[in-house]
């Protein structure tokens, strides 16, 4: 879009209704395919079992040393 | 452009016209598609056109064909299309496309079987492709850009004539999804409603009769409307569908399906996985992760204000300002657990003051009151379980589950 010479105009609402960023690709007419394949990958995209009580990253780990400091001073 | 003689000019035309012409009465619709497809630069419609410019007559070899009067309707401003498309005059192909993509449509709508479906849908295509390179020659000549609004009525004149019961109801997704990407473009997505309707409130065709290409674009389309609505349950629901039926060939569409799924994911308490934002590139959203999983708010608000206008362009930005409760609730959790560690007992009493100074430490500016109100919220939202001790300035949590999991549901449902 950025090459686009459009004329300047920016309170003329249509000059910016020529974009949407994610704009779906089309796909080729008569185009298929095996789409059972993908199920597995997609049980292993994401995790739910991330709020654990672990407390031994650098974050908090920094927490504890700002807080007990902190209350040293309180 | 090499020298073409009036006589190879001439045969070319007549050569297109018998191949269009044939393909009508034997209903081919894989020879016919080709014929239609103008923006394809194949070189036969490149040589068409070519021979276009030198026989200027061309209307009185349309005339001649077999069954004429109705084919000339489609054929004659089609040929004109050709012509003005190989040019650069997009504007003046666009009209003429219109007028032969109309008289199609007539057809179309007697012939009883859906044969010329896969014409129809290269001409849909075409009229959308052509629409947006007529609106962007316009724009820059200071005209008014109006091709695309026109390409929408028109493509909801196609919709009409297949949305209906019948073997040609197969063909309405695909029209369907040419319609979004009209209506996102000009920012009209409202008009995507009566669409969505006669897809899904009809009980004379099953969603998944349709072909999978067009039902996993709708899914995308319609999921990121769910996103845009905050129904975050069915915008998980639609784009999971559009992501899990996605052609394995197709990893951009992949990438904008995430894109938008991500940022749903998170707003029900799912995280992507690292190899997964690494894989489709989405780095844009790594921080927020982190930030999320570490309860470090200060890391939250750099991510959204470093990426700001990427998370604005995609709308999104208002579903990631909101996992700041979440990023709270994880900050607090952590301050709550460090407590049991060094004193079980008094664990579940966390001083307001406490979290001042954790925010304090993060660069976060806020007084007591502040952060009481937070609090309140957290609880409101039930992402907190426990009171506030108003006088003593105590966040008083519940000795079970003080901290419920969101377990793919949204925020304060």
């Amino acid at each position: 879009m950025a090459t686009e010479t459009k004329p300047v105009a920016a309170e003329d609402p249509k000059v910016d209704l020529f974009e949407d960023d994610d704009e779906f690709e089309e796909f080729e007419f008569g185009e298929e395919w095996d789409d059972k394949e993908e199920g597995k990958e997609t049980v292993q995209q994401w995790e739910d079992d991330w709020d654990d009580d672990d407390v031994n990253d650098d974050f908090s780990v920094q927490l504890k040393k700002e807080l007990e400091s902190s209350s040293e001073k309180s | 452009m090499a020298y073409l003689s009036m006589g190879e000019a001439h045969r070319r035309i007549t050569d297109y016209l018998s191949r269009f012409s044939d393909a009508v009465s034997s209903q081919d619709a894989a020879v016919l598609s080709p014929l239609l497809a103008v923006s394809s630069n194949s070189a036969s419609l490149q040589s068409l056109a070519d021979a276009l410019n030198v026989f200027q007559d061309s209307n009185r070899l349309v005339g001649q064909l077999e069954r004429s009067s109705q084919l000339a309707e489609i054929v004659s401003p089609l040929l004109r299309c050709i012509q003005s498309y190989r040019l650069g005059r997009f504007a003046d192909a666009y009209v003429v496309l219109e007028k032969a993509a109309n008289a199609f449509l007539q057809e179309f709508r007697n012939w009883e079987t859906p044969w010329a479906m896969e014409a129809l849908y290269t001409l849909a295509l075409e009229i959308r492709l052509l629409a947006e390179k007529a609106d962007r020659e316009l724009a820059s000549s200071g005209k008014n850009p109006e091709k695309l609004q026109g390409a929408g009525s028109f493509l909801m004149r196609v919709f009409g004539a297949l949305a209906g019961k019948g073997p040609k109801r197969a063909g309405a997704l695909y029209v369907a999804c040419q319609l979004f990407k009209v209506y996102f473009k000009l920012g009209t997505v409202h008009l995507c409603r009566s669409v969505i309707r006669s897809i899904e409130t009809a009980r004379i065709f099953d969603f998944e009769e349709f072909p999978v290409k067009d039902k996993v674009t709708y899914m995308y389309y319609t999921g990121r409307l769910e996103v845009y609505n905050e129904n975050f349950l069915v915008a998980d629901q639609k784009l999971t569908y559009a992501l899990m039926h996605c052609s394995p060939r197709k990893e951009a569409n992949k990438r904008m399906i995430l894109k938008y799924l991500i940022p749903v994911k998170l707003s029900i308490g799912i995280l992507p996985k690292q190899w997964l934002i690494e894989k489709y590139n989405l780095i844009e959203y790594g921080e927020v992760v982190n930030a999320i999983k570490k309860g470090d708010l200060r890391l939250l608000r750099q991510a959204l204000r470093e990426h700001e206008d990427r998370f604005l362009r995609s709308g999104v930005y208002l579903v990631l300002e909101k996992l700041e409760l979440l990023v709270y609730q994880r900050l607090i959790k952590k301050i709550y657990v460090l407590q049991k560690q060094k004193d079980p007992s008094k664990a579940h009493q966390v001083k307001l003051e406490i979290i001042v100074k954790a925010l304090k430490w993060l660069e976060l500016d806020m007084d007591i009151d502040e952060v009481e109100c937070i609090v309140a919220i957290l609880i409101y939202k039930n992402l907190i379980k426990g009171y506030i001790a108003h006088k003593s300035k105590v966040v008083v949590l519940s000795k079970q589950d003080p901290f419920p999991k969101l377990n793919g549901k949204p925020i304060g449902s």
